[in-house]
C-alpha cells in the first residue's frame, strides 16, 4: 500500500513538474499578418510614429530563494528580485521588420551579487549575449529551454562566456550553483519591442501609419496575455498604450 | 505569415518550476523534495542500510522546508522529512541570528546542521553526484551508544554486522550500530559560524556525537565540533574537521564507574576535505578519522580505543546541459583487536573493512527533475555477504 501511494505522489509530481509554470495560450488565429501595403520607412523619411505606454505589474519582489536548513548561516543578503519588468511587442509588424540583426550584435547579461542583472532581457533573434561573472565565486549559467539549451561550465570573476540566440522564444536562464539566480532571456523576431523601466513605462519607435496588435510578456502573466489594437495614422505618435497585470 | 510561429514559440513559457513558495508578504518561503529511489531488496548484505529498516538504495523519502524570516537578522527554520511514507519527523528546526547585519558572522540554535566535514550538509537528492552515500556517512558499524561489548570476543563476533548488533552489556535488544558521522539525523545545540571571502569556519556545543545525534542528552556529555575551511582559489575549498564528545549511555558508564573509575568514553574524529570545480567538472573528497573509547570490561580487554578510518573521492562531469556522469571510490577501514575465541587470536581488524565503488549518470529532465542510475559494488572483509552488487534508479524532483 505505501508502495501505491509513494509511486501515486512521485507520478503526480513528475506530471506537475512537466506542466508549464507560467504559459500563455494563445487563440489558434491569433497572430494578425503584416498589415497589408505596410513597409518600413526608407531611411530619413518623416512618417514614422511611436507607441508608448505603461505596463502595470500589482505583484510584489521575490527574493527566490529557498530555505536553506543546511546551511551555517544568512549567506550574502541579496535584493529582491524585480518582476515587474516587462517586454510589450507588436504581434503585427510591418513589412521589412525581419531585416537581418548584424551578426556581431552583443547583449549583455551580468552575474552580481549572486544575481542575474538585468532580470528581463529582451534581445532579437540572432544576438549574442554575453555572461560576464563579476562576483567572487564561481557561476555556471544554464538553460534547458527548448528555445535554446546550453550549458556554460563553472567560470571564476572576469570571465565571460557568450551564447547566441538564434529562435525567438523564451529562455529562463539558472545558475547550476546559486539555485535563487534565475532570469529570462525574451527573444524575438523582429526589432518591434521595448522592455519597461522602472515606472513600467515603454516606448517601440520607427513604427509607420498602419493599425497594429501589441501584446505584453511578464512573468507572472497566467493564460492569455493582454494584448491592444492600436491605430497609427498619419499624424504619428500613439500614447497610452497601457496594460494592467495582477 | 513570416513570423506566425515565431510567437508561439515565444508565448510557451519555458517548463520549468516557480521556485519556493513565499507568503506573508515574502517573509515566509517554503520548498520541498521528492525522491523515489528503486532498488532490489536486500535482506543479506546490507551494506546500504541507514538502519535497520531503511535501505538508502531503495527509498521513498519527502522532505519539506521552511524558513521564517521576521527580520533581516532573525529566521527560523525547518525541514521536516518521511522515509518510506512513515511519520514526518522534524529534521531540522532551529533560530538562526545575525547579530552584526555587516558581518558574516551567524548564531544558530535547535536541531542545527552539522558543522564537521561536508557531506551531512549536502546530503539531498539534488545535491548529490549519485543515489548511495559515503561509507562515513551511512555505513554501519558494530559501534552502538546504549549497549557495548563485555570483551574482544563480543566485538569480533558483530564484525560486518553493523545492521543488527547486540552487546551482553547495556541494551540487550538487536539494534543498529552507528556509521562514523550520520547524515541522516542532526544533532542539538548551538553553533556559531563565520563565512569570509577566503576564510570560513564554525564551531558548535551539541548534546550527541556526529554518529549519534541527540535531541534529549543521554550522557550529560556535550560535544564540541568545529571546522575551517580555506578558499584559496575560486572554486576550490580546503577545509578540516574536529570533534570530541561523550559517546556512551550514562546507563552504562555509571554501571562501570565504580569497578572501573571515571573515564572519558568518548567519540574523536578529525577530517580533512577538498572540493574542486572547474568548467564541467566537481571534484570532491574527504578523508575522517574517528575513535570510540569503550569500558574495557572483561578478558580479552578491547584495550585501546576503536580507529576508524575512511575516505572517498567522488567526480562529476556534465557532458550536456542535460546529461552527466559520476564515480565515487570509498574506503573504510578499522583498527586492530586481539580475541580469544575468533581469528586465532590473532589481531584483526575490529569491524570488517569495506570498499565501495558507485558509477552513475543521470539526465535533467527538467531543472528539478532528475532522473539518475547507478551501480555500486561493495566489497566486505568479512559478515555473511563479503560482496554485492546493487543497481539503483532514483527520481528526484524539488521546488
Amino acid at each position: 500500500m505505501r508502495a501505491i501511494f509513494a509511486a501515486a505522489v512521485v507520478a503526480c509530481f513528475a506530471v506537475s513538474a512537466t506542466l508549464p509554470v507560467a504559459s500563455f495560450r494563445l487563440p489558434a488565429a491569433g497572430f494578425a499578418l503584416p498589415a497589408a501595403g505596410l513597409r518600413l520607412p526608407a531611411s530619413g523619411s518623416a512618417k514614422v510614429g511611436v507607441i508608448r505606454g505603461r505596463v502595470d505589474v500589482r505583484i510584489g519582489p521575490s527574493a527566490d530563494v529557498r530555505p536553506d536548513p543546511a546551511s551555517l548561516g544568512m549567506g550574502n543578503t541579496r535584493d529582491a528580485q524585480d518582476r515587474r519588468r516587462s517586454v510589450v511587442f507588436l504581434e503585427s509588424f510591418p513589412r521589412g521588420a525581419f531585416e537581418r540583426v548584424p551578426s556581431d550584435r552583443h547583449a549583455r547579461m551580468d552575474q552580481k551579487n549572486e544575481r542575474f542583472v538585468p532580470h528581463v532581457l529582451a534581445i532579437a533573434a540572432g544576438t549574442w549575449v554575453d555572461f560576464p561573472n563579476g562576483d567572487r565565486t564561481y557561476h555556471n549559467v544554464f538553460s534547458l529551454s527548448k528555445t535554446k539549451e546550453f550549458n556554460l561550465g563553472r567560470y571564476a570573476a572576469g570571465h565571460s562566456e557568450s551564447v547566441k540566440f538564434d529562435q525567438p522564444g523564451i529562455v529562463r536562464v539558472f545558475c547550476e550553483i546559486h539555485s535563487h539566480m534565475n532570469a529570462f532571456i525574451v527573444v524575438i523576431a523582429h526589432r518591434f519591442f521595448a522592455t519597461t523601466d522602472d515606472e513600467g513605462r515603454y516606448q517601440i519607435d520607427g513604427l509607420p501609419p498602419g493599425t497594429y496588435s501589441l501584446s505584453v510578456w511578464n512573468e507572472s502573466i497566467r493564460g492569455d496575455p493582454p494584448k491592444r489594437t492600436v491605430t497609427m495614422g498619419d499624424a504619428g505618435d500613439v500614447d497610452a498604450v497601457d496594460f494592467v497585470i495582477r | 505569415m513570416l513570423a506566425t510561429g515565431w510567437l508561439t514559440a515565444c508565448l510557451v513559457m519555458q517548463v520549468l518550476p516557480a521556485g519556493p513558495i513565499e507568503t506573508g508578504r515574502g517573509t515566509v518561503t517554503i520548498s520541498g523534495e521528492i525522491t523515489a529511489t528503486a532498488g532490489e531488496k536486500d535482506q543479506s548484505a546490507y551494506f546500504n542500510f541507514t538502519d535497520y529498516e531503511h535501505n538508502a538504495l531503495r527509498m521513498f523519502r519527502l522532505s519539506v522546508s521552511g524558513m521564517w524570516r521576521p527580520s533581516p537578522r532573525f529566521a527560523f527554520l525547518t525541514e521536516v522529512r518521511s522515509e518510506n511514507v512513515e511519520r514526518m519527523i522534524p529534521y531540522a528546526l532551529y533560530v538562526r541570528v545575525r547579530p552584526w547585519m555587516s558581518r558574516p558572522f551567524d548564531i544558530q540554535a535547535g536541531r542545527i546542521p552539522p558543522v564537521f566535514g561536508t557531506f551531512a550538509r549536502r546530503s539531498y537528492g539534488t545535491d548529490n553526484a549519485l543515489i548511495g552515500y559515503p561509507l562515513a556517512y551511512q555505513y554501519l558499524t558494530s559501534v552502538r551508544p546504549d549497549a557495548v561489548p563485555a570483551n574482544a570476543d563480543d566485538l569480533l563476533m558483530m564484525r560486518g554486522r553493523g545492521w543488527r548488533v547486540t552487546y551482553p552489556v547495556g541494551n540487550k535488544t538487536p539494534g543498529p550500530g552507528v556509521p562514523i558521522v550520520t547524515a541522516y539525523r542532526w544533532d542539538t545545540g548551538v553553533e556559531a559560524s563565520y563565512a569570509g571571502e577566503t576564510v570560513e569556519g564554525a564551531f558548535s556545543v551539541t548534546s550527541g556525537t556526529l554518529s549519534n545525534p541527540r535531541v534529549d542528552d543521554d550522557n550529560d556529555g556535550r560535544q564540541l565540533a568545529g571546522r575551517v575551511a580555506w578558499h584559496p582559489a575560486i572554486g576550490l575549498t580546503l577545509g578540516a574537521s574536529g570533534a570530541r564528545g561523550a559517546f556512551v549511555d550514562r546507563a552504562i558508564v555509571d554501571a562501570y564507574e565504580a569497578p572501573l573509575g571515571p573515564h572519558d568514553y568518548t567519540q574523536d574524529a578529525i577530517g580533512v576535505d577538498g572540493e574542486y570545480s572547474r568548467g564541467y567538472w566537481l571534484v570532491r573528497g574527504e578523508a575522517i578519522f574517528s575513535r570510540w573509547a569503550l569500558p574495557k570490561i572483561n578478558m580479552p580487554f578491547i584495550d585501546r580505543p576503536l580507529d576508524a578510518r575512511t575516505a572517498y573521492v567522488e567526480a562529476r562531469y556534465r557532458f550536456t546541459p542535460r546529461l552527466f556522469a559520476a564515480l565515487r571510490a570509498d574506503t573504510l577501514g578499522f583498527s586492530k583487536i586481539s580475541g580469544q575465541r575468533f581469528f586465532g587470536g590473532q589481531p584483526t581488524p575490529w569491524d570488517a573493512p569495506v570498499t565501495r565503488v558507485e558509477l552513475g549518470g543521470g539526465v535533467n529532465i527538467q531543472r528539478n527533475l532528475t532522473l539518475r542510475t547507478v551501480v555500486q559494488h561493495n566489497w566486505r572483509d568479512g559478515g555473511r555477504v563479503h560482496e554485492r552488487t546493487y543497481v539503483s534508479g532514483q527520481l528526484s524532483y524539488w521546488f
